[in-house]
């Protein structure tokens, strides 16, 4: 019997909705289900998208065909470039959206897309064949089957919500948990551990003086998210404004520890440590006695406001009286109140790399759901998760990046080879090859895989391409141009005399030449922009560039060794208990992988290859009995 | 599986030998034959030649060979460098190499390409594992020693030094808004001064061998006044311990270099091993015995004059008090001053030596008998690489730390002045252990209140 779909997506967030994009996008017939299709693409937390690593993440899952970048433009108030005056591979973007328009965007995108439907239920169990998920049921009884499942579920599993010493069940604020899913997947073989995090209250904005408050601007040029927009599409723009605590706040927090949750013993899951409450800072922090707090607006149609940096569980009357003891909100008034959330997560290494799970064929996890925080990350994991799940309803293999290609790669390595005790963010300096995975040219290292796995349309293809004949035209006309000694206009540019003739290339090489500049001075018209972005790093970060490729070339050869699903570490000769239980718990898919792991050495490395050379050999001999044609891999 | 890093190690043992080879294998050898013979060498010829450093300079003159893979060794492309065998000049053959994009072969790496090129037979599969278990070990507890005392210390507190440095540096980068630019302030540029410092004289130091000590150790253990400190003076030829007749004399740990015809020793007198409630006398005891534990090889002493009649009592219940697992050699002592050893002890194991320390007779025995038993093990790392290891390391790591300080205060490159710390660490790591980037973000984390 033909199941009624390829793949069922649960959840709608943006893990759900960027894996249903590309399930659909891809070929498959897919179905999104909800809770509720008004929640669709609802940001829970801070309104805003992008910042250091995370707008890499959103810009990969652009050249990946993603909506995440599209709609960041489409409700972006106010952009702004982080390290700015750094260099440009740990530069990156920022923008605060209005939270209306972004999930009207994202909603509109779900609809718009062919292959997709979207259905409103609550899902309460799945449905399994043997080791096969073959499809869900919904609390109305309704089942529908499918190939694969990917479960997209952020905090709804098992979610627990804390105001002070008040507790109670629930997803979000508003929004019920998903507790009988929760029960039921309990009951399988998964690892399930508890993580906790944040939100502060939300204020309103006509109750705020800002009259001494710091204003920030967003930057001027704009950037923008997505490699097909321009700043046309923008709404309106707006500010943010920054205020901080005072020594009377931190007295009032201290004041209310004996009732907050976290000190009380109340939560048991683990928060993350970069995005401490405002109570935990106090604490943590003594000597501190002042915290810096950024007023992000929620929208243009709400004068509701976000103050980042105060998340706290502290009671109510304690959230209100610390709020009111902040330079300029001596008389706001709170809407909503912070709390804390405690919810389900499931070791992720118990993931393969496509982020199907071992336990269960067939069902895939993306997003809070294996420990991760943040809607770029979950966005990703979203992605590759509805991406493989379509493929594997097709019979088709599964597809990662490596480290070495995006951050993704790096996201989901980190996942499923170190799991994780906290929320897991991603952060530039997790990634080895950081000067090669920028966010300017996340286009040029997926665009084309993602149009081979059928995730970019025509018009991405053809702007893609566009930009890369320019690029290889222009870098030409560079090398091939050269100037003579005594130039004057150049050589007023390099600040000295030249002691012979250079191409243009020869001459961006130096650091502070810059391209623009370069190119009036040779007399030669420019490209677009983006175009000299690309000639002009491309040449400054050359030899790191081509020593970061050498590393990745080494490590390359182990990453195509792979190691069988049912290798016995046991019975490896030579290899101590402590390696040996360690490779049995992540299971590594490579020799790569397997060195990646804490605590092994390349000396277990060594063993673990004799060994697989051994194995493969016998394996060889059998092989050849039964088929004496059958191509065997070899390990070279 | 052709690998894709070129491996160096020395092939012949360790100390001085007529001639010493140095071999190399994986794809880069082509070129680091011609950049260190001056051509490539026709294959399975030896060719005399001169072995030359990167200004040119002659480091030695010595046979060449060239095979390139399949039919090799390993498999892969080999080069075999025949030089003159002192120490000196095997080092200096292999940090040119090192120089010319090589790297130390982890101990039993050649074979394990041997054996995963299909050159060895699978029978001999566990075998090679185990070498590699054994020289694992074996080169960790060098790698231990070359690191005791002062240098250890002070390589551990430069990477804490470094660790603190990229702490900052990466804060910076990764969270711009937090009040934490770092790489604008005047601390970044301070703290890459006193690394840099730092680094000069660690490397001077290792450089001159005043604080990488290499060399197998050797420890005497022996009752009080079994003339473990007139053996160890006669071994080494100069006057170290104090020599006298009252029993527990050497009250601490002393110990020497000595070169047994080129191989490295390290050799450790003892305090005597006895209860005592002399306080300083137990602490004596105490390191004696932590000397012990550390040992590749023991020199137990007896003194047959003394335990006439009594000497395999004696013996057994000296040995008992000794690790079983390190290799041991019996001295008996004072033959000149004992005639009944040789009807107590008969038949003698080859690993007890006769000898008296006073007069000198059978000294030499003992000398050609610990050369056996040391000297020779193609597959264990000596002190002696472990120190090349070290050095080289440091170098690397100095290295990337000039450069990021360059590539900071000319062009305002943060990012780079945090990759060049990054390779800086990795190569430190070499020596120390690595510092992970979730290592490091704790640090950040414990140190910065982040948290937008």
């Amino acid at each position: 019997m033909q199941a009624d779909f390829d793949v069922i997506v649960v959840g709608g967030g943006h893990a759900g909705t960027e894996a249903a994009l590309a399930a659909a996008r891809s070929g498959a017939r897919t179905l999104l289900i909800t809770q509720n299709i008004e929640t669709l693409g609802q940001m829970s937390c801070n309104p805003a998208i992008g910042g250091i690593g995370k707008s890499h993440l959103v810009k990969e899952i652009d050249a990946l065909g993603g909506v995440m970048a599209l709609a960041a433009d489409y409700a972006g108030i106010h952009f702004r470039i982080l390290n700015g005056r750094k260099g440009p591979a740990v530069r990156a973007t920022r923008a605060q959206a209005d939270r209306q328009r972004y999930k009207a965007f994202v909603r509109g995108a779900l609809e718009n897309q062919q292959n997709l439907s979207i259905f409103q239920q609550s899902v309460d169990d799945l449905i399994v064949e043997g080791d096969t998920v073959t499809g869900i049921v919904t609390d109305m009884g309704l089942r529908f089957s499918a190939a694969t499942v990917v479960l997209t579920v952020g905090t709804f599993l098992g979610g627990l919500i804390h105001v002070g010493m008040d507790k109670r069940q629930g997803g979000r604020a508003g929004d019920a948990a998903a507790n009988r899913l929760a029960d039921r997947l309990r009951e399988m073989p998964f690892n399930v551990d508890r993580l906790k995090t944040g939100t502060p209250p939300r204020i309103d904005g006509k109750t705020v003086d800002f009259t001494d408050l710091e204003e920030q601007p967003g930057d001027e040029p704009r950037p923008v998210m997505s490699y097909l927009s321009t700043i046309d599409v923008h709404p309106q723009q707006v500010s943010c404004f920054i205020t901080h605590t005072n020594p009377v706040t931190h007295e009032l927090i201290r004041a209310g520890l004996d009732r907050s949750p976290l000190y009380t013993g109340e939560i048991d899951g683990v928060g993350p440590r970069y995005c401490p409450s405002i109570e935990d800072k106090v604490v943590r922090f003594a000597e501190k006695n002042s915290h810096q707090i950024f007023i992000e607006p929620e929208g243009l149609g709400t004068t509701e406001l976000y103050p980042n940096g105060i998340s706290t569980s502290l009671p109510f009357d304690v959230q209100v009286a610390l709020v009111r003891s902040i330079k300029g909100f001596e008389n706001a008034h709170i809407t909503r109140p912070g709390y804390a959330i405690e919810y389900d997560y499931f070791e992720p290494r118990d993931l393969k790399s496509t982020l199907e799970t071992r336990h269960l064929k067939g069902l895939y996890f993306a997003g809070q759901i294996n420990g991760t925080t943040g809607y770029e990350e979950a966005a990703a994991q979203g992605l590759i998760a509805g991406l493989n799940a379509a493929r594997q309803a097709r019979g088709e293999s599964g597809w990662c990046p490596g480290r070495n290609e995006a951050y993704i790669g790096v996201l989901i390595d980190d996942l499923i080879t170190m799991g994780t005790k906290e929320p897991y963010r991603i952060f530039t300096s997790r990634a080895e090859y950081r000067l090669i995975l920028r966010q300017d040219n996340a286009d040029r290292r997926l665009t084309p895989m993602g149009r081979e796995l059928g995730l970019v349309d025509e018009v991405r293809w053809a702007k893609f391409n566009r930009k890369q004949d320019a690029i290889t035209d222009w870098a030409g006309r560079m090398t091939s141009t050269f100037v003579q000694r005594g130039d004057s206009r150049i050589e007023q540019l390099l600040g000295q005399d030249m002691a012979r003739e250079y191409s243009l290339i020869d001459l961006l090489r130096r650091p502070d030449v810059a391209i623009g500049a370069l190119l009036t001075a040779a007399d030669m018209d420019a490209p677009a922009v983006e175009v000299q972005e690309q000639i002009e790093i491309d040449c400054k970060y050359e030899g790191y560039i081509a020593r970061q490729q050498g590393e990745i070339d080494r490590v390359q050869a182990q990453h195509n060794l792979a190691i069988p699903d049912d290798i016995d570490y046991l019975a490896i000769h030579g290899l101590s208990n402590e390696v040996s239980q360690k490779l049995q718990q992540v299971r590594p898919a490579t020799i790569g992988q397997a060195g990646r792991i804490s605590g092994i050495t390349p000396a277990a490395i060594s063993l673990l290859l004799i060994y697989l050379k051994k194995q493969q050999a016998a394996g060889m001999v059998r092989q050849t009995k039964q088929n004496p044609n059958a191509a065997t891999k070899k390990l070279a | 599986m052709i690998s894709n890093s070129t491996i160096v190690a020395q092939a012949t043992p360790p100390g001085k030998g007529g001639i010493g080879i140095v071999r190399l294998s994986g794809p880069a050898v082509p070129e680091i034959a011609k950049a260190l013979v001056g051509q490539l060498p026709k294959p399975r010829f030896a060719t005399y030649t001169q072995f030359t450093d990167k200004d040119d300079q002659t480091i030695d003159q010595g046979l060449v060979i060239y095979f390139p893979g399949p039919a090799s060794f390993t498999g892969e492309d080999v080069l075999e460098l025949q030089g003159h065998g002192g120490p000196f000049v095997m080092t200096m053959l292999i940090e040119r190499c090192l120089q010319l994009g090589a790297r130390l072969a982890r101990p039993g790496e050649f074979s394990e390409r041997a054996f995963l090129n299909d050159k060895m037979d699978l029978s001999q599969a566990e075998a090679i594992a185990d070498l590699i278990d054994s020289a694992s070990s074996a080169a960790a507890k060098s790698a231990v020693r070359s690191l005791q005392g002062e240098f250890s210390k002070r390589i551990h507190t430069l990477v804490e030094q470094v660790t603190r440095l990229r702490m900052f540096v990466e804060a910076a980068i990764d969270f711009p808004e937090e009040e934490i630019d770092f790489l604008s302030d005047e601390r970044v540029e301070a703290m890459l001064k006193s690394i840099i410092e730092e680094f000069n004289d660690l490397l001077k130091g290792a450089v001159q061998g005043s604080m990488l000590r290499e060399g197998v150790s050797l420890v005497l253990v022996g009752r009080p006044n079994a003339g473990k400190s007139s053996l160890l003076n006669n071994l080494t030829g100069k006057e170290l311990s104090i020599v006298t007749d009252i029993p527990g004399t050497t009250r601490d740990v002393i110990d020497d270099y000595l070169h047994l015809d080129g191989l490295p020793l390290r050799l450790i007198d003892t305090a005597g091993l006895r209860e005592t409630h002399d306080q300083i006398e137990q602490e004596g005891v105490r390191r004696a015995l932590a000397e012990i534990s550390k040992a590749d090889h023991l020199i137990l002493i007896i003194d047959c004059e003394a335990h006439q009649g009594h000497l395999r009592t004696t013996l057994d219940a000296l040995s008992a008090e000794v690790p079983l697992e390190i290799p041991t050699t019996i001295v008996l002592n004072k033959i000149d001053l004992a005639d009944t050893w040789e009807t107590e002890l008969q038949p003698l194991p080859k690993n007890w030596i006769p000898l008296s320390a006073k007069t000198g007779q059978g000294v030499d025995v003992l000398r050609a008998h610990l050369k056996e038993a040391l000297g020779y093990s193609a597959n264990q790392e000596g002190s002696f690489i472990a120190r090349t290891r070290h050095v080289h390391a440091l170098r690397q790591a100095n290295d990337a730390v000039l450069t990021g300080r360059a590539r900071l205060l000319d062009q305002n490159a943060g990012e780079l002045l945090a990759e060049e710390l990054k390779i800086c660490q990795q190569a430190l790591g070499e020596i120390t252990g690595t510092v992970t980037s979730d290592e490091l973000l704790g640090r950040i984390f414990s140190s910065f209140c982040i948290g937008k």
